[in-house]
């Protein structure tokens, strides 16, 4: 019997090599090994498990117009700090089978799947392995396109919360349309598109006063002619439960909705963009008592802080997260956040005093949002927010960044930040920081294949963690190795324990699809953010291994 | 049984490992809202194509992508090569793209993956990461972008003529 299976395995084989098949796939891990010093230390309750790995094995199968794919993880001997506990042990994350035909405008999806329904207001799914987030949706999914200028999609199915075959406890059934009108008017100069979307959640409860169903809708258009770009959309929630720390109370509901708005202008040399949005009580999670979990667990739609993403340590210390939930409490009550962001983007022409030899790249980006004006009543759980009036100040930012290249040899950037945080509101802890950050960066080249980078920083800050100092250097030696250390010193916290020195070492190598890491050293606390989706970590001390192979 | 199966495994992934990858079949579009599918790189006897993965947030990317577009022109007098740069951008930043690209006076043809799409299916890790593809086959990976790697590029597509 075992023979018969395997020669039923080697005909199979055969058969899908014969056939032009094809498999491809990645591996990823990432392991820390936690180790102790006389600042750092695990708390008590992690400190049994110092040695952690993150990993994910992926294979895609393709013959033909289908693809069938799986997705393996393991969490050992625990995820990684403040992972969500539900990423444990060893097992099967995501797993699928398609089918793709563009000559009759179809793609059917079986499994798991990613979708978003326009800015992702209404509807996303997507895996994020650095926050932990992984939310697909395990159903089926539809898309459908019967002329080019118009496209439809249904999707039904639960969305996965942790591994293997664990889903929230909501279904979800989502449709989309979107539909290129100036392709069907044949409009030429100009191009102008419209979309709409409907997201259901469906969760039985034993409360009657629980409505099943919630909803969301969305209508969205846009219009581009030459450099301009008008972006707009309106997104409504019906009435959905208050949850207060995980508990669901019936006998509060409320709706919400979302206006987003972005304007954007540009001619070669010169961008300008700016966006303007207004949520209220706009939280949408594909569980009811999921609604604000830390572990960002079950989240259904996609709402980024509209800020700029900066990429240096100390930029990165007070940042802004969208704010579109509904809290109840004195002093801090919050029904949702308005405001906006605004970038130019300039470049001084070679061969102009300003631009010298090869250009000067400046933008400039100025970012604002406040809570909602209106009459809040923590007691009775009620409120009436205003419309477009700003309320409680949350959050500023203002940021020039000017990047030059002298020579062939040496570039340089300079960004200098300016932020106001409201940690009250915005992290739900206590105080207002005021934060200046200058970063220097500088690149020399030598020789032909090796290149320097090193790079000052420094944070002037009235509050919180007060004054930092930073600085790092990077050597890449020719095409496969990278050498960094990075110091980031806290020196100017009140509290001696927190005067810490975050420094950290390390290699890289990489040689075709191969990619090897690893350094030593201490991580500071705080927030990890990826398009203003946050995770917060707790700071920790060691040593870490990344590895990295496609095939 | 159970080592016999795991044989059979291996055996059945290392039969594989022979062949490329093939480029998926993934429906992009540019900023001029152009559809565009990444089948066509597929076709036999097309150029090769370099596609360079990248985000208005990731600086090592925007360094990469300056130095391309100081190079394109050279490169092109004496190679045959199709250049996009696929943003990774989602929708808290999809709206940097264009203003930034025009900022930058980059003159190539740039592409949106808002979802990750074609990035997960081709098993990116983060950006920057630069492919080629030559008649559907992912011929060549880089990822990250340090000076000096565009000597390296050169030289793929070089040989790839």
């Amino acid at each position: 019997m075992h023979l018969k299976k395997i020669f039923f395995i080697i005909c199979f084989i055969t058969v899908v090599v014969k056939s032009n098949a094809q498999l491809s796939g990645g591996f990823e891990s990432n392991s820390s090994w936690y180790i102790d010093d006389k600042k750092i230390k695990l708390e008590q309750i992690e400190a049994e498990d110092r040695l952690r790995t993150n990993a994910y094995l992926r294979l895609d199968y393709r013959l033909g117009r289908f693809t069938a794919g799986v997705q393996a993880e393991a969490y050992q001997s625990k995820a990684l700090l403040n992972y969500s506990p539900n990423f444990k042990g060893i097992n099967i994350g995501t797993y699928y089978v398609s089918y793709k035909n563009d000559s009759i405008g179809l793609e059917v999806t079986a499994g798991h799947f990613y979708e978003q329904f326009g800015s992702g207001l209404v509807f996303r799914s997507w895996e994020d392995r650095q926050l932990g987030i992984a939310n697909s949706i395990a159903g089926a999914k539809v898309k459908y396109a019967p002329i080019k200028a118009l496209q439809f999609t249904a999707l039904y199915g639960k969305q996965r919360n942790g591994l293997g075959f664990k889903f929230t406890d909501g279904n979800i059934i989502g449709l989309n349309g979107e539909l290129d009108l100036s392709t069907i008017l044949k409009a030429k100069k100009i191009n102008y598109n419209i979309g709409g979307s409907y997201v259901n959640r469906y969760e039985k409860s034993d409360n009657n006063n629980l409505s099943a169903s919630v909803y969301l809708t969305s209508v969205r258009g846009k219009l581009q002619r030459k450099g301009f770009t008008v972006d707009v959309e309106y997104a409504f929630k019906s009435k959905d439960a208050l949850v207060e720390f995980g508990n669901v109370r019936p006998d509060l509901q409320f709706d919400g909705d979302a206006y987003l708005l972005n304007i954007g202008y540009s001619k070669k040399g010169l961008g300008i963009n700016a966006s303007v949005r207004r949520l209220e009580n706009f939280g949408f999670y594909s569980q009811r008592n999921l609604a604000g979990n830390v572990y960002s667990e079950g989240v259904a739609n996609y709402i980024p802080a509209l800020t700029k993403q900066y990429d240096y340590s100390l930029t990165n210390i007070y940042v802004y997260q969208s704010q579109p939930g509904l809290r109840f409490e004195p002093g801090r009550n919050k029904a949702g956040e308005i405001g906006g962001q605004a970038e130019l983007i300039y470049q001084f022409k070679k061969e102009t005093p300003l631009g010298g030899k090869y250009g000067t790249n400046v933008s400039v980006n100025y970012a604002q949002w406040h809570g909602l004006k209106g009459l809040y009543d923590a007691n009775d759980r009620k409120y009436k927010a205003n419309k477009f009036t700003f309320g409680q100040k949350y959050y500023h930012e203002l940021g020039v960044e000017i990047r030059k290249k002298w020579s062939k040899k040496l570039s340089s950037a300079i960004t200098y930040l300016n932020q106001y945080y409201n940690a009250r509101y915005v992290a739900e802890t206590i105080g207002e920081v005021n934060a200046n950050t200058v970063v220097i960066e500088n690149t020399l080249r030598v020789g032909k294949r090796n290149s320097l980078r090193w790079e000052v920083q420094h944070q002037w800050a009235n509050g919180e963690f007060k004054n930092w100092a930073a600085s790092a250097l990077e050597f890449n030696a020719g095409e496969r190795w990278s050498f960094f250390a990075v110091d980031l010193y806290n020196y100017g916290n009140e509290d001696a324990s927190g005067k810490i020195h975050f420094y950290n070492m390390g290699a890289a190598f990489k040689m075709n699809s191969v990619r090897v890491q690893a350094a030593y050293g201490r991580q500071r606390g705080g927030l990890v953010c990826i398009g203003g989706i946050c995770r917060f970590v707790p700071q920790s001390g060691g040593l870490n291994l990344g590895l990295n192979i496609v095939f | 049984m159970k080592k016999i199966k795991l044989i059979v495994l291996l055996i059945t992934l290392y039969s594989f490992t022979a062949l490329a990858q093939q480029m998926p079949n993934v429906k992009l579009t540019d900023l001029e809202g152009n559809v565009l599918n990444t089948s066509t790189f597929n076709s036999k006897g097309a150029k090769v194509t370099l596609l360079a993965f990248w985000a208005t947030w990731c600086i090592p990317c925007i360094n990469e992508l300056s130095v391309i577009n100081d190079n394109l022109a050279d490169w092109k007098k004496n190679n045959q090569f199709n250049f996009f740069a696929v943003s990774q951008d989602d929708s808290r930043t999809v709206n940097r793209v264009k203003p930034l690209v025009d900022g930058k006076n980059w003159d190539f043809t740039v592409l949106l993956d808002k979802n990750q799409d074609l990035k997960r299916e081709l098993n990116l890790m983060n950006v920057p990461y630069t492919i080629l593809v030559k008649e559907g086959k992912i011929i060549y990976r880089h990822s990250g972008f340090v000076l000096g790697d565009e000597e390296e590029l050169l030289k793929v597509i070089k040989a790839n003529q």
